[in-house]
């Protein structure tokens, strides 16, 4: 499969991933968008890097599995500590920093 | 002759049902009410994008994105969503969303425009499918190049999940208590 289909499925997923940020309220569910954007980002790295003969695509997408790690775990303790003292979860009630 | 053309028909018409599969698990994570649900279809997804990195000669990328993805980032949202229990969201249609959705789509659109140009210079690096074979695997070809040229890059990283580590124990030793529950 050429450039078009990897352009085509990981611009797809993106999008998909930019709606379910941006139309979801629970905190976890616009996690899980945020990783599908990663995701399809690292999908086309991979798909350019085999196209290209290169390693770097690969190397790449390993770097952003690290930061998406690393961001997930960090979200997720804020969100468990925002529920603690909230018992809410609901990002629209979230809203004392909101001038 | 024949029989490259059957096995190159058969590993198209697998990675176009492949990515299909995995868009429509994406809209599963984004249309199901229960966040378990969501994240069951996450884990669809993460795995046909594994399939999908192995079906583009990318091995090693593909084992990391099973382990750390379906694996550990998946089963610390399974653990979280049990932990604060899985509410069904209410959906009502609002003018913020549906400004969002018209958004959404224009980007699409936009983004499918793009891909029609197609690149405009082809770059051959040095490692097609024969050499990676001949260095012994992706997972040994991502080794030379990462520790030879992208040491500050790893370095980084490592330093990157350090802190990530340090950050989650304060936020969950010292995290925020409300006044009134103090002054008790």
């Amino acid at each position: 499969m050429g450039h078009q289909f990897v352009l085509l499925i990981s611009a797809t997923i993106f999008c998909v991933g930019a709606a379910g940020f941006l139309i979801r309220k629970n905190p976890l569910i616009m996690f899980m968008s945020v990783e599908l954007m990663l995701n399809s980002v690292n999908f086309l790295l991979i798909g350019f890097s085999s196209f290209q003969k290169s390693m770097d695509g690969q190397i790449f997408a390993l770097m952003i599995m690290t930061v998406a790690a690393a961001e997930v775990v960090v979200g997720l303790a804020i969100i468990l500590t925002i529920f603690r003292t909230r018992h809410d979860m609901d990002v629209d009630h979230i809203n004392t920093l909101k001038g | 002759m024949f029989e490259l053309d059957l096995f190159e028909l058969t590993k198209a018409t697998v990675t176009m049902l492949v990515g299909l599969t995995a868009v429509l698990a994406s809209l599963g994570v984004i249309l199901c009410s229960s966040p378990i649900y969501c994240a069951l279809y996450l884990i669809g997804h993460m795995i046909c994008l594994a399939l999908l990195f192995l079906l583009y000669n990318a091995e090693f990328v593909a084992a990391v994105q099973i382990i750390v993805y379906a694996g550990a980032v998946m089963i610390l949202f399974l653990f979280i969503i049990a932990l604060l229990g899985g509410k069904k969201e209410i959906q009502e249609p609002s003018t913020e969303r549906s400004l969002a959705i018209v958004f959404v789509v224009t980007m699409l659109g936009e983004l499918f425009l793009s891909a029609t140009v197609g690149p405009t210079r082809p770059v051959e690096g040095a490692f097609d499918a024969q050499t990676v074979a001949e260095v012994g695997g992706s997972a040994k070809a991502i080794g030379l190049e990462l520790f030879s040229r992208h040491v500050v890059a790893f370095e980084l990283a490592s330093a990157l999940l350090l802190v990530a580590a340090v950050g989650i124990i304060c936020l969950s030793k010292f995290s925020y208590v409300p006044l009134r529950r103090r002054m008790k």
